[in-house]
C-alpha cells in the first residue's frame, strides 16, 4: 500500500499538467483471460496503474493485459484528481493509525466499503441539490446498469437548478444573509439575496464574487453586491472580523479589543486591516463642504417632514400613523456604500500598548501568516492606494497567491461533502500543519486555484472520490476529535435539506416552484437623496407606491408563519384536504398548505420567521457565521409527529399516495412508498411489517408514511 | 489536561474521573449530587435559588440609561431618579423599577472583552469565549448535569421564551438537557396536540420504532440515540397535565394586563407560571436594545417596556412568596458607549456595563461595584462574564469549582473558573 502511495505522489506532478477526466470503472482482461473491474489511473513507463473498488491502486506491467486493453489504455486520459485525493486521504488514515490504536480502536487499512446505490443516490441528491430524490429519480438510478452511472448522476445534478438552491443556502448561512436587516423595518436584504442567487446560478467564480462584494459601491438595489457591507452597516469592525474569518479562515475577532490571547494577532494589526475600510461609509451623508448639493439628513427632518405633515393633514389623514413609515422609507435610502477618499481609521481611544497612542491615525497594512509571505504576488496586488484602499484589500484577499483564500474555501467545501473540515474550525485555520491531513489540505488549496475558484468544478472532483463514495462511518466520533475521512460522517439533514425533502415529497419537483421574480422592494424603495430639489410631494408619492408594492408582496408571500400566529381563521388558506395542483396557482403566487408556503427554503424569507418548520429544525438565525444547529429538540419532534407538514404528507391525496395509486398490489405499493420516502426498496421483513400495518385499517398507508417520515433513517444522511 | 488533573485534590480527582465516565456515556442526564457530600460550605446564598428567571436584553443594554446613569458629559436624555431601598440613582426611564428597587442588587462593574453581538451573547450565557471546536453549555444544561432532571413533571428542565433557537443549548452535554424554545409565549408549545386518537397515535409510534430498528442498531451514534430519546420525552410531554402551564388564559385579565401585551410581558408571565410548575431555568428574551440611533426614542419604547415588565415580575413573585427561592437575573451582551454618537445613539461598549439580580437569596437595595464619573471604566470591584455565570451557578447550588470533562476530554467548569460575587447575597 505504501509503495503505491509513493508511486502516486511522484505521479502528481505530471498528472497536474494534463486535463481532467473523470474516473470510469470498466472491466479489464489480462492475457490469461482473468477479469477485474477497475478504474484507469494512468501509465507509468511500461506499467499501468489501476484502482479497484476498495480504493487501493495496483501497478503492473502493461504487457500483462490483453492486446485490446493495452491498445485502449494508451488512448485513455488518466483519471487523476479524485484518485490523487484518495491516495492523500489514505496516507492520512494510515498515519493516524498508531493514535487510533492508543485510544483503543482498531487500525483502519482503507476506506469504508463503497456505499450501495440506494445509499449513494439519496446522499448525492441531498448533498448536491439539497433534497431527497423523488420516486422516479431514485428508481431510474437504481435500475441503471451502466458502470459510470455515478459520475453521470453527479454531472447531471451539478448542472440542475437544485444545485443553485442548495449552494445558495450554504453561502447564505456562511455570510449571515438576512431578508430583514438590522437597523429598521424597511431595510431589506432582498436585492442582495437576488444578487447572490444570480451569481450562483451563473457559477461565477468564488474569487470574483468575493471581490465584487468587498469592492461594491452604491445602494443595494442598484448593486446587490453592496449588501455584503450593508449587512453590517454601522459595525465595520465586526464586518472585517467576519470577512477575515469566512474568506481567509483567520479568526482575529479578539484583537478588536485587545491582543489575541492565543494567536499572534495584535490589536494594532486588526486596526491596520480595518484601515483599508477606513474611507468607506455605509450611510449616506452629503458633504456640502466637498461640493455635494444633495439633501442633508437635517434638511429631510427639518424641512421635508414638516411639509409632508401639512399635506397629510390637509388630506384629513393622521400623521402620527404615517410618520414612522415615512421616516423608515427615507431612512432605508441612507444605506449606501461610498468611498470618501479620506481615511477615518483611528486607534481605539483606550489603546493600551506602547506602539501607538490612543486615537492616533492608523495606516492600512496587510497581515502575514508566515515571515516571507511578503514576497507573494498578492502583497503587491494589495499595495494600498490612497484613492481606494478597499480595492487593494480585495485584490490581496482574493488573489490565488493569498496564503489562506483558496485554502479556506477548499476546506469549507470539503466539510460540505464529508461533515467535517480537514482543519477545524473552518473559520480559523491557524496552522495548516496542525490539521487532520496537512498534505490533503494543501493539495485541495492548489486544486481550488487550478480550477480557478470554480466551486462547481471543485465539487465535481470531490464527489468523484472513492472517499466520498464510501459508506458513511458508523463509529462514534466525539466533538473535537480528529477525523481522517474513511468516508463521509453520518449527518443529520440540515433544516433546509429536511424542508426541501418534504417539498419533494409533496411537490415532486420542487425546483419548478420559484419565488416571484420581480424585486418589488428594489423597484419602489429608491429615493434620490442627492437631488437638492427633492420635495415633500415627491417623497409622499414614492412612499405611496412603495406601500402598494409592499402590500402586493405580502399577498404573494402568503405572510410569515409568525404573523399568522393565532389568527389562523382570519387567513384564507386553502382547505387542508386539497392537494395543491399547478393549475390552482395564481399568477406569481405560491402553493400553500394551511400556513405553509410550499417552496424550497432558498425561495422563502431569509431566515424563516420564528416558529417556522425551518427554525424548529435549526436553520441559522443568520447572526453568526455557520449558525445553524442539527441537535434534536422537542419542537422539532413535535413538528414531525403533529405538525402541519406531517399532516400534509399523510393526507390521502398527497403526492406519495398518488404515486402509490399508479401500481396495484399492496406489495408494489409498499415498494413505491419506500422508494419515495427512503429512496430504497424495503427488506423482506419490512415488507411483512408494512403489509400487516396496511391490513389493519383504512389509514394503514397513512400510518406507514407517518412512521417512515419519523424514522431516524429519514432524517440522517448515510 | 494532565496539569489540570494534578491540581485537583485526591477527592476531587476521584469525582473527576467518575464524572468523565458519566459524561462520556452521555445520553441520560444523571444526578451526581452524592459526590458533593464531602465538599466544604461554599458561602452565603449557596443553593438558595431553586429556580432562575434570566431576562436577556438582546442587542446590548445601555447601562448609562438604565442601571448606572450619569449626569456629566455622558448623561442620557432623561435625568436620573432615586430608587426605593437606598438605591442612589436609576435611569430616568426606570420609574417603576424605582418602586421595587429595595428588592434588587445592581452590579455596576461588569466588564467584558468583546463588542460583537454573537460573541458577547455567547460569553454572557456560557462564561466561555466562543470556539469553533466546541459548544459550551448554557446554565440550564449545567444545572441539569449537576442536579439531574427535575422530578415529578414532564416539563423540560429549562425553557427559552421569545426565541426560536436554543443556542448554545446543551453544549457538549447530551442534547436532552437543551432548553426548549418557545417562540411565542401566547401560543406556547407548537404542535403539541396529537392529530389523531391516542390509540391510533400509539400504533404509529410502535410502527415507527419497528421499521427503524435496524438503522438504529447500525448507527449507534450519540446523535441518533439522542433523537430517539427526544421522541420518548416528547411523547411523555404530549400526554402530560403539566401542559396547562402554557395556557396564559388561565391568568386573570388583571394579571395579564399588568404584565402588558408585549412579547416580553407575556413571556415574563409565562416564566412565572413555569416556575410555579417546577421548571428550573427560564430565559426570557427581549430585543430592541441595539440603540445605534435615536436612543431617546428607543428608550421610550424598549426601555419603558422593560421597566414595567421587570417591576411587575418582581412584585408578582414577591406577592406569591416565590421570590425567596426564585432568582431573577437581567443581563445583556455588553453596555453602550458613554458618548452619544452622530446618530443620537450609542454604540457597543463591553468595557463597563451592568447586570441586575433579585430574589433567590440576593440582597435588596444593594449596589455592587461602580464605574467612573462618566461610566467609561470600572472603578471598583470589576466583575467578568465568568463571575456573572459563577454567581448564578452558586445561587443554584452548583459546584462551580468542579471540573467536568467534555466527551472530547477537555476540562470545563461552570463559568470558566469565575468567582461568585458572594457580597450580593444576604
Amino acid at each position: 500500500m505504501k509503495k503505491t502511495t509513493k508511486l502516486l505522489s511522484s505521479l502528481i506532478v505530471s498528472l497536474l499538467i494534463t486535463g481532467s477526466a473523470l474516473a470510469e470503472v470498466r472491466t479489464w482482461t489480462d492475457t490469461s483471460g482473468r477479469q477485474v473491474n477497475a478504474t484507469f489511473i494512468g501509465l507509468e513507463g511500461e506499467n499501468i496503474i489501476l484502482q479497484v473498488a476498495d480504493g487501493s491502486t495496483h501497478t503492473f506491467p502493461l504487457t500483462k493485459l490483453s492486446a485490446e486493453d493495452q491498445a485502449l489504455a494508451k488512448t485513455l486520459k488518466p483519471a487523476e484528481r479524485p484518485v490523487t485525493i484518495d491516495s492523500l486521504v489514505l496516507s492520512g488514515i494510515q498515519r493516524a493509525n498508531p493514535e487510533r490504536v492508543k485510544s483503543g480502536k482498531k487500525p483502519l487499512t482503507t476506506f469504508n466499503d463503497l456505499a450501495n446505490d440506494e445509499q449513494f443516490v439519496r446522499r448525492v441528491y441531498l448533498d448536491i441539490v439539497g433534497r431527497i430524490p423523488n420516486h422516479a429519480e431514485a428508481s431510474a438510478f437504481i435500475k441503471d446498469s451502466k458502470p459510470n452511472k455515478r459520475a453521470k448522476l453527479i454531472d447531471l445534478l451539478l448542472d440542475s437548478p437544485g444545485y443553485n438552491s442548495h449552494m445558495y443556502n450554504f453561502v447564505a448561512e456562511m455570510l449571515r444573509v438576512k431578508d430583514r436587516m438590522d437597523g429598521g423595518n424597511n431595510i431589506r436584504g432582498i436585492p442582495y439575496i437576488n444578487w447572490l442567487q444570480k451569481q450562483i446560478s451563473a457559477n461565477v467564480t468564488w474569487d470574483k464574487m468575493v471581490f465584487d462584494m468587498l469592492t461594491a459601491t452604491g445602494k443595494m438595489w442598484h448593486n446587490g453586491a453592496a449588501g455584503y457591507l450593508l449587512r453590517d452597516s454601522g459595525m465595520p469592525l465586526d464586518n472585517l472580523a467576519n470577512t477575515l474569518a469566512v474568506f481567509l479562515g483567520t479568526d482575529v475577532a479578539c484583537a478588536q479589543c485587545h491582543d489575541h490571547p492565543f494567536s499572534d494577532w495584535t490589536q494594532r494589526q486588526f486596526y491596520e486591516m480595518a484601515s483599508f475600510f477606513g474611507g468607506t461609509e455605509t450611510r449616506y451623508r452629503n458633504q456640502r463642504s466637498k461640493g455635494g448639493e444633495g439633501m442633508q439628513m437635517a434638511d429631510v427632518r427639518g424641512k421635508i417632514m414638516p411639509e409632508i405633515e401639512k399635506i397629510v393633514e390637509k388630506n384629513g389623514m393622521d400623521m402620527s400613523r404615517l410618520r414612522n413609515g415615512i421616516e423608515q422609507f427615507i431612512n432605508a435610502n441612507r444605506y449606501e456604500v461610498n468611498d470618501t477618499g479620506s481615511n477615518a481609521t483611528k486607534m481605539p481611544h483606550d489603546y493600551k500598548y506602547p506602539d501607538a497612542a490612543p486615537n492616533s491615525p492608523v495606516a492600512p497594512k496587510l497581515i502575514k501568516w508566515a515571515k516571507d509571505d511578503g514576497d507573494l504576488e498578492c502583497y503587491k496586488a494589495g499595495e494600498a492606494t490612497a484613492e481606494n484602499p478597499r480595492r487593494a484589500f480585495a485584490a490581496w484577499a482574493t488573489h490565488p497567491s493569498n496564503p489562506r483564500f483558496a485554502m479556506a474555501v477548499a476546506n469549507r467545501m470539503w466539510k460540505r461533502a464529508f461533515g467535517l473540515g480537514i482543519s477545524e474550525p473552518t473559520t480559523n485555520i491557524d496552522d495548516p500543519d496542525q490539521s487532520a491531513n496537512p498534505e490533503l489540505l494543501k493539495f485541495l488549496a492548489e486544486e481550488m486555484k487550478r480550477v480557478r475558484f470554480d466551486l462547481k468544478a471543485f465539487m465535481r472532483i470531490i464527489y468523484n472520490t472513492r472517499a466520498y463514495q464510501a459508506a458513511s462511518t458508523t463509529e462514534f466520533v466525539a466533538m473535537g476529535e480528529p477525523y481522517y475521512f474513511q468516508g463521509p460522517l453520518l449527518r443529520r439533514m440540515t433544516a433546509e435539506q429536511t424542508w426541501d425533502s418534504y417539498m419533494t415529497l409533496v411537490l415532486g419537483e420542487p425546483d419548478k416552484y420559484e419565488k416571484p421574480l420581480d424585486d418589488l422592494y428594489g423597484n419602489t424603495i429608491d429615493l434620490d437623496l442627492n437631488n437638492p430639489k427633492l420635495d415633500a410631494q415627491t417623497v409622499l408619492m414614492k412612499y405611496d407606491a412603495f406601500r402598494k408594492m409592499q402590500q402586493k408582496e405580502e399577498a404573494l408571500l402568503g405572510g410569515g408563519l409568525a404573523e399568522a400566529g393565532a389568527m389562523e381563521d382570519a387567513k384564507k388558506g386553502r382547505s387542508k384536504s386539497k392537494e395543491p395542483e399547478p393549475d390552482m396557482m395564481m399568477e406569481n403566487a405560491s402553493l400553500s398548505f394551511g400556513k405553509l408556503v410550499l417552496r424550497r427554503a432558498s425561495e422563502l424569507e431569509q431566515p424563516a420567521p420564528n416558529g417556522h418548520f425551518l427554525i424548529d429544525f435549526g436553520q441559522s438565525p443568520r447572526n453568526i457565521i455557520d449558525g445553524s444547529s442539527k441537535i434534536g429538540t422537542v419542537p422539532q419532534v413535535l413538528s414531525m409527529m403533529n405538525g402541519q407538514a406531517q399532516q400534509m404528507l399523510t393526507s390521502s391525496d398527497s403526492l406519495i399516495f398518488r404515486t402509490m395509486d399508479k401500481v396495484r398490489t399492496p406489495s408494489e405499493r409498499v415498494d413505491a412508498m419506500y422508494l419515495t420516502v427512503l429512496s430504497r426498496r424495503p427488506t423482506m421483513n419490512e415488507k411483512q411489517i408494512a403489509q400487516r400495518a396496511i391490513g389493519g385499517g383504512d389509514d394503514g398507508y397513512a400510518n406507514m408514511v407517518w412512521a417512515l417520515i419519523n424514522t431516524r433513517e429519514f432524517i440522517f444522511i448515510q | 489536561m494532565k496539569t489540570e488533573l494534578n491540581k485537583l485534590s485526591p477527592l476531587a480527582r476521584r469525582d473527576f474521573i467518575m464524572r468523565t465516565a458519566q459524561t462520556a456515556l452521555g445520553v441520560t442526564v444523571m444526578p451526581a449530587l452524592n459526590l458533593r457530600a464531602a465538599a466544604a460550605a461554599p458561602g452565603p446564598g449557596y443553593g438558595k435559588a431553586k429556580n432562575v428567571i434570566f431576562l436577556w436584553m438582546n442587542g446590548g443594554m445601555t447601562h448609562i440609561d438604565t442601571w448606572d446613569p450619569k449626569t456629566g458629559e455622558t448623561k442620557g436624555p432623561t435625568a436620573p431618579i432615586k430608587g426605593k431601598g437606598g438605591i442612589d440613582y436609576l435611569g430616568g426611564t426606570m420609574t417603576k423599577m424605582a418602586e421595587v428597587s429595595d428588592k434588587i442588587t445592581i452590579v455596576r462593574s461588569m466588564s467584558s472583552k468583546t463588542g460583537v453581538h454573537d460573541a458577547g451573547t455567547y460569553i454572557m450565557k456560557t462564561g466561555y469565549e466562543p470556539r469553533g471546536t466546541i459548544v459550551h453549555p448554557c446554565m440550564g444544561a449545567w444545572a441539569s448535569h449537576f442536579l439531574g432532571r427535575i422530578k415529578g413533571v414532564t416539563l423540560p428542565d429549562s425553557v427559552i421564551v421569545n426565541s426560536g433557537s436554543a443556542f448554545p443549548g446543551a453544549g457538549f452535554f447530551p442534547p436532552a438537557s437543551s432548553p426548549i424554545p418557545i417562540a411565542n409565549p401566547q401560543t406556547g408549545l407548537q404542535n403539541i396536540k396529537q392529530t389523531s386518537s391516542e390509540l391510533h397515535f400509539k400504533k404509529r409510534v410502535s410502527l415507527m420504532n419497528e421499521l427503524d430498528d435496524s438503522f438504529r442498531k447500525k448507527y449507534q451514534s450519540e446523535e441518533v440515540k439522542a433523537y430517539t430519546e427526544f421522541y420518548d420525552e416528547t411523547m411523555k410531554l404530549m400526554k402530560s397535565e403539566d401542559l396547562k402551564v402554557f395556557d396564559l388564559a388561565q391568568e386573570s385579565a388583571d394579571t395579564r394586563a399588568k404584565y402588558g401585551n408585549s412579547s416580553f410581558g407575556q413571556g415574563a408571565l409565562l416564566a412565572r407560571r413555569l416556575v410555579q410548575s417546577g421548571v428550573r431555568f427560564i430565559e426570557v428574551q427581549f430585543g430592541g436594545w441595539d440603540m445605534h440611533n435615536n436612543i431617546d426614542q428607543a428608550l421610550g419604547g424598549t426601555g419603558q417596556t422593560m421597566d414595567s415588565v421587570f417591576a411587575t415580575l418582581i412584585q408578582d413573585l414577591a406577592a406569591t412568596g416565590l421570590l425567596e427561592s426564585t432568582m431573577v437575573v437581567m443581563g445583556s451582551e455588553f453596555g453602550r458607549t458613554p458618548d452619544i454618537n452622530q446618530n443620537s445613539g450609542r454604540d457597543h461598549y463591553p468595557l463597563a456595563y451592568s447586570t441586575v439580580f433579585a430574589g433567590g437569596g440576593v440582597k435588596g437595595g444593594f449596589v455592587y461595584g461602580a464605574t467612573d464619573k462618566d461610566g467609561r471604566r470600572v472603578a471598583d470591584k470589576q466583575a467578568t462574564p465568568m463571575d456573572f455565570q459563577a454567581t448564578i451557578g452558586h445561587a443554584m447550588g452548583l459546584p462551580v469549582d468542579e471540573v467536568v470533562m467534555s466527551p472530547s476530554n477537555r476540562p470545563f467548569t461552570v463559568g470558566d473558573k469565575g468567582t461568585p460575587l458572594l457580597d450580593i447575597f444576604a
